[in-house]
């Protein structure tokens, strides 16, 4: 092929060009104008023995051959990659999973406190924490319990290894959240929508019971609070964390820091509430509640006759676990740290 | 505690048309949790029903029926009382107990009779049947009758052999500490002292009162007079004595929750009336009766308006009228009296509000969103704190653990504080740090994959001025890794200071603990962090000058610290804008400078000077070199 076939080489190319089937064609035809004994390179070594004029002119026609060449080839490798959206290997890779950016876990109780305080941020509550080691007093005394009181029983309660104090008693391992009560009156500010959430202890551990595990406790002490606000507190709570179709009761209880006092059920959501073999007659127990003690009320310095209000404090790994779609079967896991447990929540 | 009621015995009260199910249900939405319904042998519904603390008075058959007496009329069921009238027996005189009581405040209440001609024998099928269905067991005719009264009245009883009773003689006293009594299930109970205890004639230990009787004083087969004995106790002394030995009866649970003091006599009275039935008794004796505390009449101020403001509803007088006197309170001149089976339970108007209230029925109450203003209130920032860095640990991927307060003692430290009634040996203090336990967790998960990164934010508890005041109790960030570089741990614990906008401390470096096998922890003080943690940064205006960038590399001799060396280069010279360390190679460290003039344009004239300052000071301070 030389200088003087130069339509003949364009013909030539056309029908390549045309014949290109796959990327290995394009390569192909690549090495064949491109190469380093390539049709193109033929053509430039012919210019040395052309005259000046002989050697523009045939420069410029290399060049246009060149281009076509490389615009061919070009368009030809565009065609062949649309094609190769078929191609099998790309639709196995399409499959496999992505790289994951490395992402961790929060402990269910972490995101049970979260789901809980949620529900209450629209009602006002705010979220306070007091001494998970405290006093007796705060801990009984101060919520109507004095020491010899047979009530006490219901809490297991850890005592610490430390002098009595005089006016405080013994310092405990906070059994419940209720602590927080009178601590939170004796700030002096009312009215009061607390929210207390905090880690507590009793000394027992079965399969719904460890001996560190989590309350939540609500405190709301304002002007003219009765029974129907209590109610429409837990239905709200019931409904927003259980789900709407779920139903909130309160029975009648006895604590000695409320009066009254109620046990609080949620109506079964894998029955519906017609009774099955996890609930009770389709009812669920949540925990206690009540209206706030009038003693109670004045140990944190706040007048009965002025004031009243109504508290809850329940478990949260307990109330948890009461999500049908939870379905945590025994509560020592939480504590048990297997990662294998963790990574699915 | 848990009480079970047979059906058949209610229906010695209380005649209803109230199906099993539909009087559990009443019962459980107006008073007590029935919590199941058994069946006796003989198809008998037994009600298993939650008794709260305070309602020592429905531990027995007559107090679920005066409950069930107020509640069913309210769900539209009957319920007739049915009454039993009980009449003392004519007393004998043959028999005498001569009763020393040291101290009134022991026993405030002595009730007993002698009875003679007793035949022992078995009870009837009936009081045998029942006893069986309230969890116990028929023994003779004797004990059975004190069994029963219990459950039936809930007042507990006790049968001694009169003729066991040294010199017929008693004397209720308070234990010396050491004393041993032997009890009726044969064992020798070593007493401290302040137990309620009875001595003979003989000096005998005869009653561990309230709890057991004693095996020296037991009714057997050859018994022929007994004292019938009847008493309320101390409920205090009762409770702690019980505490202590570890023995939880039955009576002591009833008479550490305080019994019906009016219903003493009749309960000894119908006693006495079937044991003259069952063991051919006759009373040979006067009634002993010793009253050591009078209770005055209790009567409670009856608020309508109180009632109403608790409930939040208008409950009319006449229904608030008759759910009272149903549940037994007589009403005059706009007060209550308390019945005596309620004496302990019932003291302010909000105790009678929860009474008609819940006869009223708590479900039927509506429903109200609170409608007073949100209080002001300061949030404290630890809750964001915890949130958003909780929330960075987890896309840095890490586990967030739940471990115990408590630990062992030797993972707490000696020093730490002590639980004085720990429940197992490994949790006995409380934890002083939280990495031990973390180092546990990484230890149990060693095999789930090659890198692993946990955390935990909880309280740790310091014991303050020998423990008179309660433990500090901060809270800490543990993180423990495996798998991760130093420099990458470290640079973790940096981007957390980062994030919270606090400037690392100079010997963070030392408190990165190696625990080997490529195992890092280290623990932050978060309640610290958080005092000292800023939300957003203060803007500082970008200016349209340009930088220059540039690289210079210096020979380690081992003096250099790596901060110091960048806080006297920024000291330096304002302009000295970003200095970075970009990498480690053989013995040689690179850093990366950006010369920065926020009032002109910086020249190569500029940086030269610069870059020789830098390097003159680096000399003398570290005896850097530039690498040549």
């Amino acid at each position: 092929m030389s200088l003087s076939d130069l339509s003949q080489l364009k013909n030539e190319l056309t029908s390549d060009l045309s014949g290109i089937a796959s990327q290995d064609d394009v390569e192909r035809l690549r090495v064949k104008y491109f190469g380093k004994s390539g049709v193109l390179k033929g053509l430039t070594s012919e210019l040395a023995g052309l005259s000046p004029e002989e050697k523009k002119q045939a420069g410029i026609s290399i060049n246009e051959l060149k281009l076509a060449v490389e615009t061919g080839l070009a368009n030809s490798a565009k065609d062949f990659a649309t094609a190769r959206k078929t191609d099998s290997l790309d639709d196995f890779i399409k499959t496999l999973p992505g790289v994951k950016p490395e992402i961790g876990h929060l402990h269910p109780v972490t995101q049970a406190i979260r789901e809980i305080a949620e529900v209450f941020k629209p009602l006002g509550f705010t979220r306070v924490r007091y001494p998970e080691i405290d006093w007796d007093y705060y801990a009984f005394e101060a919520l109507n319990m004095p020491l010899t009181h047979p009530a006490r029983d219901e809490w297991e309660t850890f005592f610490v290894d430390a002098p009595v104090n005089e006016k405080m008693g013994k310092q405990v391992v906070t059994p419940h959240t209720s602590n927080g009560q009178v601590r939170e009156m004796l700030k002096g500010e009312l009215p009061i929508r607390m929210l207390n959430i905090a880690r507590c202890g009793r000394r027992q551990s079965d399969a719904s019971h460890n001996p560190t595990f989590h309350q939540f406790e609500g405190l709301v002490v304002d002007k003219d609070i009765n029974i129907s606000h209590l109610k429409g507190t837990l239905t709200y709570f019931a409904k927003k964390f259980y789900g709407p179709e779920r139903e909130a009761r309160i029975r009648p209880y006895d604590f000695r820091f409320t009066e009254p006092s109620f046990e609080v059920d949620i109506s079964c959501g894998v029955c519906g509430g017609k009774g099955c073999k996890i609930c009770k007659n389709g009812w669920l127990e949540l925990g206690g509640s009540g209206m706030v003690h009038p003693n109670v009320l004045r140990a944190g310095g706040v007048d009965p006759k002025e004031y009243s209000g109504f508290a809850f404090g329940w478990g949260v790994e307990r109330a948890y676990a009461m999500k049908q779609d939870v379905k945590i079967d025994d509560i020592r896991h939480l504590l048990g740290n297997d990662l294998r447990f963790l990574e699915q929540f | 505690m848990n009480v079970l009621i047979p059906h058949s015995w209610l229906q010695d009260y209380i005649k209803t048309d109230a199906t099993p199910e539909q009087l559990a249900s009443a019962l459980s939405l107006h008073a007590f949790s029935c919590e199941k319904i058994h069946k006796g042998e003989d198809g008998d519904p037994i009600y298993e029903i939650e008794i709260t603390p305070n309602r020592g008075d429905a531990l027995s058959v007559i107090g679920i029926a005066r409950e069930l007496r107020a509640v069913l009329p309210r769900t539209g069921y009957k319920a007739e009382w049915l009454d039993r009238a009980v009449s003392p027996s004519t007393p004998g005189d043959r028999d005498k107990l001569e009763v020393v009581i040291t101290d009134p405040t022991l026993v405030p209440r002595f009730s007993a009779v002698v009875l003679d001609n007793i035949k022992i024998t078995d009870s009837p099928t009936l009081t045998q049947q029942r006893l069986v269905k309230v969890g116990t067991r028929a023994l003779n005719n004797v004990i059975d009758v004190t069994n029963y009264m219990m459950f039936d009245k809930g007042q507990p009883m006790h049968a001694f052999d009169y003729d066991k009773i040294g010199g017929h003689k008693m004397i209720v006293r308070e234990s010396r500490e050491g004393e041993v009594v032997e009890t009726l299930d044969s064992v020798k109970r070593t007493l401290p002292a302040g137990v309620i205890v009875i001595e003979d004639g003989d000096g005998r230990l005869i009653d561990l009162c309230g709890i057991m009787g004693g095996k020296n004083s037991e009714v057997d087969e050859n018994t022929k007079r007994v004292l019938l004995f009847v008493q309320e106790y101390d409920p205090i002394r009762i409770r702690r004595a019980s505490m202590s030995l570890g023995h939880r009866t039955e009576a002591a649970l009833r008479f550490e929750k305080g019994i019906d003091a009016n219903g003493i006599l009749p309960a000894l009275w119908e006693a006495v009336d079937m044991l003259k039935t069952t063991a051919n008794a006759q009373v040979s004796s006067e009634l002993i009766d010793i009253v050591n505390t009078s209770r005055a009449e209790k009567w409670v101020a009856l608020n309508y308006d109180r009632i109403n403001y608790v409930a939040g509803i208008t409950i009319e007088r006449a229904v608030v009228d008759q759910s009272l006197a149903d549940l037994g309170f007589v009403e005059q001149n706009g007060k209550v009296l308390v019945p005596s089976w309620r004496y302990d339970d019932i003291d302010i108007p909000e105790d009678l509000a929860e009474e008609v209230v819940r006869l009223y029925g708590y479900y039927k109450l509506p429903n109200t969103l609170l409608d007073t203003a949100i209080p002001m209130t300061d949030v404290s920032e630890s809750f964001y704190w915890e949130d958003r860095i909780k929330d960075m640990l987890k896309y840095l991927g890490f586990f967030e653990t739940c471990t115990h307060s408590m630990t062992t003692r030797k993972l707490a430290g000696e020093d730490a504080v002590a639980i004085a009634n720990p429940l197992s040996e490994d949790l006995v203090s409380l934890r002083q740090s939280l990495l031990s336990q973390l180092k546990e967790v990484m230890d149990r998960n060693q095999g789930y994959s090659d890198k692993i990164k946990l955390f935990e934010l909880a309280s740790v508890y310091h014991k303050v001025k020998s423990g008179a005041e309660l433990p500090d109790q901060p809270m800490m960030l543990g993180l423990m890794l495996k798998g991760l570089s130093y420099l990458e741990v470290k640079g973790i614990v940096e981007a957390i200071y980062a994030e919270m906008r606090v400037s690392l401390p100079e010997d963070i470096a030392e408190n990165i603990k190696d625990y080997g096998k490529g195992v890092y922890g280290i623990e932050l003080p978060f309640g610290e962090l958080v005092s000292k943690a800023k939300k957003s940064g203060s803007y500082m205006p970008v200016t349209h000058f340009n930088s220059i960038k540039e690289d210079m590399t210096f020979e380690i001799t081992g003096n250099e610290s790596y901060g110091k060396m960048l806080g006297k280069i920024k000291e330096l010279d304002s302009r000295n804008e970003k200095v970075a360390f970009k990498e480690l190679y053989k013995n040689a460290f690179t850093l990366s400078f950006e010369f920065l003039d926020r009032d002109k344009q910086i020249t190569s004239e500029d940086t030269r000077e610069l870059r020789e300052n830098i390097v003159d000071m680096l000399g003398e301070e570290f005896g850097v070199k530039l690498k040549s």
